[in-house]
């Protein structure tokens, strides 16, 4: 068995899946209630969905989005949080509003930032970007902040300049926490493009889940939860390849660091 | 000490620029009031709500539901964390389950809660367990299954029970990664009950922040917003000292 499941690794979340949508048909059947459409028949509803050219484009409307936003995000964060890591001062200045910062949902500032820059792409690549920056500026900061001092002076000692420093020593040995803020901002950046949609009804995968919702087409709403959570899962595996390739050298990342303090 | 009073006073820096900033921006006629009101105006609303039953009342149910979920996925997250971790075919389920669910974007099954639970407080609060529970019984695996295993055999070798052993060693072990996993959660029960009061409600301050929408008032706008991050910070305060208490003669810890 697991001879089976090192050759396979996708193996047992394979079985989850298929687990979990089993699970689902019971209930829907023990349940016999009209709210809850059994799987078979969402997962029928599938190629409706997909097939449809207009549909097609707002899922990957919701998806553009989204990778612009957290393309940006992490071009502003991961600068910012080394800096916060490697100087007392830095930290010491951001670190509060950044405190206060987090607990606010992002996609809940989407009416205001409305009024501001309108209903338009604008506002959600924005609500998307603060949403993201956070995990990544925290994590980018830890890991600047647990660099070995040594590897520094070694590298100074044998004449290596700042700026060598900083891409060479310092980057590579922040990347594994680096990532592990990315993976955090994944998941922050598909519920506020979710959210940012259901608020600014204009397109996306938000827009249809949560229309379908309204107009009671119930069928539609399962199957998008069924198409969103796929992408949830395809993002997670595919940021995992990534991971294993870019520091597949380092230890096992802790599944989970330790927030803001 | 003064060292540390000195760099808590630069991290009032940036706040207070941000705020002088806004007054600028709105005294110099850069933005209408109606769109941006002043600061001031903001805050003394906020002094106003804070002591007008209406408005704690739906502070109070935004609480109530936060915390009713958050003790939830406490209560589901850490068991099944630590049996997962010490019981080899428990975790070689629990695993792969976590695997696939951790990574769905909760707010999504909101619908579906909302189809099969109402609209009322039974669907905001699983959906807080759901969003909940991940952090924790993520942070809770891993501490429990990097306990020292010398501890274990230990206490087993001494005569423990097994049971006994998962009480007495491995939970006291794991302390520090549940309360890790605590915060982020609390922080993300914050979010998620907001968003949800955003959906549907009729109460909580994610709805106060929906009303104002609908009828404009853009200062009662900034009032739930700034009472959510007030509320965030308070808990995420209350939740260092339970750490500083209960982590007494840890070592690096505090």
């Amino acid at each position: 068995m697991t001879a089976i499941v090192r050759r396979l690794p996708g193996l047992p979340p394979l079985l989850a899946c298929l687990a979990l949508l089993l699970a689902w048909q019971a209930f829907a059947h023990w349940a016999a209630r009209g709210g809850v459409p059994d799987a078979l028949s969402t997962v029928r509803e599938l190629p409706l969905i997909l097939g449809d050219r207009d549909s097609l484009g707002a899922i990957a409307e919701s998806l553009r989005r989204m990778a612009t936003g957290f393309a940006i995000a992490l071009v502003v964060s991961v600068p910012l949080g080394l800096v916060m890591g490697r100087s007392r001062i830095a930290a010491a200045l951001l670190d509060p509003l950044f405190m206060i910062a987090y607990p606010v949902p992002k996609a809940a500032l989407m009416p205001l930032i409305m009024l501001w820059l309108g209903v338009g792409d604008a506002s959600k690549l924005l609500v998307i970007v603060l949403g993201v920056s956070l995990p990544i500026i925290y994590h980018s900061a830890a890991g600047a902040r647990g660099i070995e001092e040594k590897m520094l002076w070694s590298a100074r000692a044998m004449g290596m300049g700042p700026v060598g420093r900083l891409t060479r020593v310092v980057l590579p040995a922040v990347l594994p926490e680096i990532l592990v803020g990315c993976r955090t901002g994944i998941v922050l950046a598909l519920i506020t493009m979710i959210t940012s949609e259901m608020i600014a009804r204009q397109n996306g995968a938000g827009n249809i889940l949560f229309s379908a919702l309204d107009m009671a087409q119930y069928e539609t709403v399962y199957a998008m939860i069924l198409i969103v959570s796929a992408l949830g899962i395809a993002l997670d595996m595919l940021f995992e390849v990534l991971r294993a390739r870019l520091t597949g050298w380092a230890d096992d990342p802790h599944l989970i660091a330790a927030p803001p303090s | 000490m003064i060292a540390l009073r000195r760099e808590s006073l630069l991290g009032l820096l940036p706040i207070l620029a941000l705020l002088a900033a806004w007054q600028g921006t709105v005294a110099g006629g850069l933005v209408p009031p109606a769109l941006l009101p002043p600061p001031a105006a903001v805050f003394g609303r906020l002094g106003q709500n804070l002591v007008d039953p209406a408005f704690l009342g739906h502070a109070g149910v935004t609480l109530y539901r936060l915390f009713a979920g958050f003790l939830i996925a406490l209560a589901i997250g850490v068991p099944l964390g630590l049996a997962g971790a010490r019981i080899r075919a428990l975790g070689a389920v629990v695993r792969p389950l976590v695997r696939v669910l951790a990574p769905v974007p909760k707010i999504a099954l909101y619908p579906a809660l909302i189809l099969s639970l109402g609209f009322d407080d039974a669907s905001k609060i699983v959906l807080v367990v759901a969003d909940a529970l991940f952090p924790i019984l993520l942070a809770t695996f891993a501490g429990a299954a990097s306990v020292e295993p010398k501890l274990v055999w230990s206490a087993r070798a001494a005569g423990t029970s097994a049971a006994a052993t998962l009480w007495k060693v491995v939970l006291p072990a794991t302390l520090p990664a549940i309360l890790t996993g605590s915060r982020i959660a609390l922080v993300i029960a914050c979010i998620v009950v907001f968003l949800a009061e955003m959906i549907t409600s009729t109460d909580g301050l994610g709805y106060l922040l929906v009303r104002a929408t609908r009828t404009f008032q853009i200062v009662d706008m900034f009032v739930p917003l700034l009472a959510i991050s007030g509320i965030g910070l308070l808990l995420n305060g209350a939740l260092a000292l339970a750490r500083r208490h209960l982590l007494r003669g840890f070592p690096e810890e505090g």
